[in-house]
């Protein structure tokens, strides 16, 4: 059935997992370090956002990609200061971080782009074609044509992994995470390693957010990413805070929201579902997934939790 | 998860310092816009409070508001993070939309009651299949209420799209057949008082279901394992207390507080559930429970904040000329300056100022 | 905190049915207004005598800058400002909750004219329009509405309709003229459309499309799809990606925001789009064939001016391709010759009355 496991639908899922999977990685880093940022859906949309607006005014795709990197760490480093410096509720202060990042992004178009659209001639992110890939059935088609940043997300993933769980200053983050105190009296800068999480999970969603705009779209609107800095978050959980995992739980989202698509008009028994329910099909997929295979999963255990240090 | 870092009872002096300098910083930015930020704030003010009708919408919003902020609150007290307010009040919308429109003529005594249940439990049951689901099969309730949310938007769409619950008579718009006489609330205020006013009886629903939340929490042996099981899963079992048989519990009170809102919103405004409906309400909900921490008078005060935001902030775009997102962003901000309120109780305690007492 | 809601994914349920059908970019050009807009700066009457008049607009939660519906009825404001010397003021509805407050409010400061962009406060506009008898409202896509759901026409309220289906009609008979005759890069005989969701002001665009293409060219296969959504350019892309692989090299949205993504699905693959509401050409040079205007603004300005000249006309008025409400946008450079002529006699069939277009649609 070329609806359900068709070249088709595996490449879209491929391109409708990857803005998750960034936001998810940018989860699984900071809450390994023990700080909640819900703000990675704002991280996205400023990504999404400041890609678009330096591409427009630079022309070129690394400054763009740049600066929609340090827009994401920027405002990362508001919740960082907020969270880590000021021990706010990392809740709150990460829902305020997405108002302000929704107002400010629909503020900056609507100024600037509302009667003529961000311009259509900016450079977006190539895709890569696999041209020895060509005539391989289904794999060609899947993988033969994905945004490089699809690629560069799969890259981050192993990396990442490697780096959490391979090397010293991966396990000194997972360690601050699960035992600040502990940590703290092993000469590890708590606060410090924290920052350096919550940045890099800006920068990692804001990725996801060059994604949509550069690389999908080719333009900026209005709260473009759609809630996908929260799925990224289940994700994350479902992916039991891992890299791989998280990658895995994305592309089981990505694979229902997919068939959302390629359902469509299809009839079985000679009825066609309706249009609107098919969209549940990711969200239902998902829960259905940790439910039936997942089960439960343990957060890093100070996660969430600020520090303070003995001596402070 | 948290840390309560100040408590609404112990004195407002932190919120409200927190809140001023929260609006100076929001002024600023209005300035800088080119906006006059005295003319931006008394536009505020006059929205949300100007008038009676003001008023009595400022409430109108504040209702949903407090229900799901006490939806939050209460799965934070046993320690679960309910993200689905907003798809639970959907659900008890719907079902109180759909029992008041499927038997019309019964009588106000049969029928108000019979709605009002079906918002509770369409809530509950969504709220407890989210607790029955992390008791059962471990799933972070995260995960359940967030795709919870998206389910039902889509599965709205299709009620009342071309589904089932289509209104014959609906003029193009996506909407359920109206509810019948008995299943609506009385407006509450005459209109020799406040002219054209909708304030309803759901805000007396609403405060009557604060009272319960108080009374569960604090004065029941549920509401006692609740917050024992919030406090810390080691200490409840200690006590002799499952927590796991807790959850769906928890999840379902949490969903029927939801529910109730989303049942006053088509009993006491609406009269039919529309496609698309009462959106944000539940999300608005988790700072609302939040900055209440989590606590019955707190959520009451922060729902009435954000009401107060949400009324006015139309007439600063419409009086003052202020950007809506201008206005959101002045709202992020007073937002975020009230989760960092340890910048603020810093700076009292340089300055010396009384509220050191509640640090 | 009205816009709150937006945080979790959630502009996705207040947006969906709202936005209504609409596209990127708005049609006028005149961005100068759009800083100034909020101002609302008082100006001198046009005569002596008469006081300015005031207008007040208030947007459905699509909000000013859906580039589409809402952004067009801003334009039509802000054009009327400044033409027609009346003083204007906009109020954008974050949540359905705020309909009739909004409206209450410009009525209750003694605003001349209220309009309601769209066909979701049809209620609200009967309730508040009943209850301020002296004040001029008008109603953009829907006539006032009792409790019950029964249109009740009052005195003082302007319904505003457009034949949306006959602007699908048109960029219909330009699409299966170049499908027909393989003109370009449309060499497969098929022809798409997407909508956001099935309502009817965005089915009549598609149902007039797919009549169109019916007519012309009746071989020509047909596709229509939806993306259950108005703000996610990512689903839309995808709609158009899965589309193009059944063979469609001509994408007709109707979609929002969402839409833009199903145009960059074709822009990317080399095909061709056609736009809606606004006209899009500059969302893609190329790609864009045409688009399919709604013009909301002229609406807008035309009632605003009927009450500024008392003229002013209560019940249904139709913006028709009979008297400029739509219509067509910019043809690219592609579009031949015959099928611009084709369009221009299907347009001339239509105002004359041979040809009307069917508003159901029938490919779902």
């Amino acid at each position: 059935m070329d609806v359900l496991i068709g070249a088709g639908v595996l490449a879209a899922t491929i391109r409708l997992a990857t803005p998750v999977a960034l936001a998810a990685l940018g989860g699984v880093v900071t809450e390994r370090s023990g700080v909640v940022n819900i703000a990675l859906e704002g991280c996205m949309l400023v990504g999404a956002f400041f890609g678009v607006f330096a591409a427009d005014r630079t022309g070129s795709l690394p400054a763009a990609i740049a600066a929609a990197v340090v827009a994401g760490i920027l405002l990362a480093a508001v919740h960082a200061l907020a969270a880590i410096t000021f021990r706010a509720d990392q809740i709150v202060s990460g829902m305020a971080l997405n108002i302000l990042a929704l107002g400010l992004t629909s503020y900056l178009d609507y100024q600037l782009y509302s009667t003529t659209g961000t311009p259509s001639t900016i450079p977006l992110v190539p895709n890569v074609h696999l041209g020895f890939l060509e005539n391989a059935p289904v794999l060609g088609g899947a993988i033969g044509d994905q945004s490089a940043i699809v690629w560069a997300t799969l890259a981050i993933v192993v990396l990442l992994q490697l780096f959490l769980f391979r090397t010293v200053p991966g396990l000194r983050l997972r360690s601050v995470g699960e035992h600040p105190r502990a940590a703290d009296t092993l000469g590890i800068d708590v606060r410090r390693t924290r920052y350096w999480a919550v940045l890099a999970s800006g920068a990692l969603a804001a990725l996801g957010g060059v994604y949509l705009s550069l690389s999908v779209a080719g333009s900026f609107s209005d709260n473009m990413t759609n809630g996908r800095g929260f799925i990224g978050l289940a994700a994350m959980i479902f992916g039991r805070w891992t890299p791989v995992g998280a990658l895995g739980a994305a592309l089981v989202f990505g694979y229902g929201d997919a068939l959302s698509v390629s359902l469509q008009g299809v009839k079985v028994a000679g009825v066609e579902f309706p249009v609107q329910l098919l969209s549940t099909i990711p969200y239902l997929l998902t829960v259905l997934a940790v439910a039936g295979f997942v089960g439960r999963s343990r957060m890093p255990a100070a996660d969430g939790q600020p520090y303070e240090s003995e001596g402070h | 998860m948290r840390q309560p870092s100040f408590e609404w009872t112990r004195g407002p002096a932190i919120p409200v310092v927190s809140v001023l300098f929260a609006l100076v910083l929001g002024g600023l930015f209005v300035w800088i816009s080119g906006h006059d930020p005295i003319t931006a704030y008394a536009a505020l003010l006059r929205g949300a409070f100007g008038s009676p009708y003001d008023i009595s919408e400022t409430l109108l919003i504040a209702v949903p508001l407090l229900l799901t902020g006490l939806s939050v609150a209460v799965a934070f007290r046993a320690g679960l993070f309910n993200i689905g307010a907003q798809g639970q009040l959907l659900v008890g919308a719907v079902a109180a939309g759909w029992v008041g429109a499927q038997w019309p003529d019964l009588p106000a005594i049969v029928l108000l009651p019979l709605t009002l249940l079906a918002g509770i439990l369409g809530g509950a049951v969504y709220g407890g299949i989210a607790g029955w689901l992390k008791a059962a099969r471990g799933v972070n309730e995260v995960i359940t209420t967030i795709m919870q949310n998206y389910t039902i938007v889509f599965v709205m769409h299709w009620l009342l799209q071309n589904g089932p619950m289509q209104a014959p008579n609906a003029f193009g718009t996506p909407a359920s057949a109206p509810i019948g006489a008995g299943a609506v609330l009385p407006v509450i205020v005459p209109d020799f008082l406040v002219p054209s006013s909708r304030l309803h009886a759901g805000v007396l629903l609403a405060l009557l279901a604060t009272v319960a939340f108080w009374f569960l929490l604090w004065r029941t042996s549920l509401g006692y394992e609740l917050r024992a099981v919030g406090l810390g899963m080691r200490a409840a079992a200690q006590a002799g207390i499952d927590p796991r048989k807790r959850m769906v519990i928890v999840m379902a009170i949490a969903g029927g507080f939801a529910g109730l809102a989303g049942m006053i919103q088509v009993s006491g405004l609406f009269h039919r559930v529309y496609d698309g409906f009462s959106a944000g309400f539940g999300f608005d909900a988790i700072a609302v429970a939040l900055l209440g921490k989590n606590a019955p008078l707190g959520v009451v005060l922060s729902a009435l904040l954000f009401a107060a935001f949400s009324r006015g902030g139309t007439l600063m775009q419409s009086d003052a000329g202020i950007s809506s997102h201008l206005v959101e962003i002045v709202e992020a901000l007073v937002l975020f300056v009230i989760a960092a309120e340890t910048v603020v109780r810093a700076v009292a305690r340089r300055w010396g100022t009384p509220v050191k007492a509640v640090s | 905190m009205p816009s709150m809601k937006r945080f979790l994914a959630f502009a996705l349920m207040t947006m969906t049915v709202v936005a209504g059908c609409g596209g990127a970019g708005t049609a006028s050009p005149s961005p100068s207004a759009a800083a100034s807009s909020a101002a609302a700066v008082p100006t001198v009457a046009p005569t002596a005598t008469a006081k300015a008049v005031k207008v007040g607009l208030v947007t459905d939660v699509g909000g000013l800058n859906d580039k589409s519906f809402n952004a067009l009825a801003n334009q039509g404001r802000l054009d009327a400002e400044k033409d027609l010397k009346v003083q204007t003021s906009v109020t954008e509805s974050k949540k359905q909750e705020d309909y009739v407050p909004n409206l209450t409010n410009y009525a209750q400061q003694g605003y001349d004219l209220v309009i309601a962009v769209g066909f979701l406060m049809t209620n609200a506009t009967w309730k508040v329009a009943k209850q301020f008898p002296n004040v001029k409202f008008a109603i953009i896509d829907g006539a006032p509405a009792d409790d019950s759901g029964k249109t009740q026409n009052l005195p003082n309220v302007a319904n505003l309709f457009f034949k949306e289906q006959e602007a699908g009609y048109l960029v219909g008979v330009i699409a299966a003229t170049m499908a027909k005759n393989k003109v370009g890069k449309a060499t497969h005989n098929t022809v798409c459309s997407m909508g956001g969701i099935p309502i009817p002001p965005v089915d009549r665009y598609i149902a007039g499309y797919q009549d169109a293409v019916k007519t012309i060219s009746p071989t020509t296969t047909i596709l229509n799809g939806y993306s259950n959504d108005f703000v996610d350019q990512a689903k839309g892309k995808e709609v158009g990606l899965s589309h193009i692989s059944k063979s469609c090299d001509i994408l007709f949205q109707v979609a929002g925001a969402s839409g833009l993504g199903y145009i960059a699905a074709a822009k990317e693959k080399g095909v061709y789009a056609i736009g809606v509401d606004a006209d899009q050409a500059y969302v893609a040079p190329g790609t864009v064939l045409t688009s399919a205007l709604k013009r909301v603004n002229k609406a807008v300005y035309d009632t605003v001016a009927a009450v500024t000249t008392n003229s002013f006309k209560a019940g249904d008025n139709f913006f028709s391709a009979a008297n400029d409400g739509v219509g067509y946008g910019t043809l690219d450079a592609v579009v031949p010759a015959d099928a611009k002529a084709a369009a221009d006699q299907a347009l001339a069939g239509i105002k004359s009355g041979k040809i009307t277009p069917k508003d159901t649609v029938q490919v779902k």
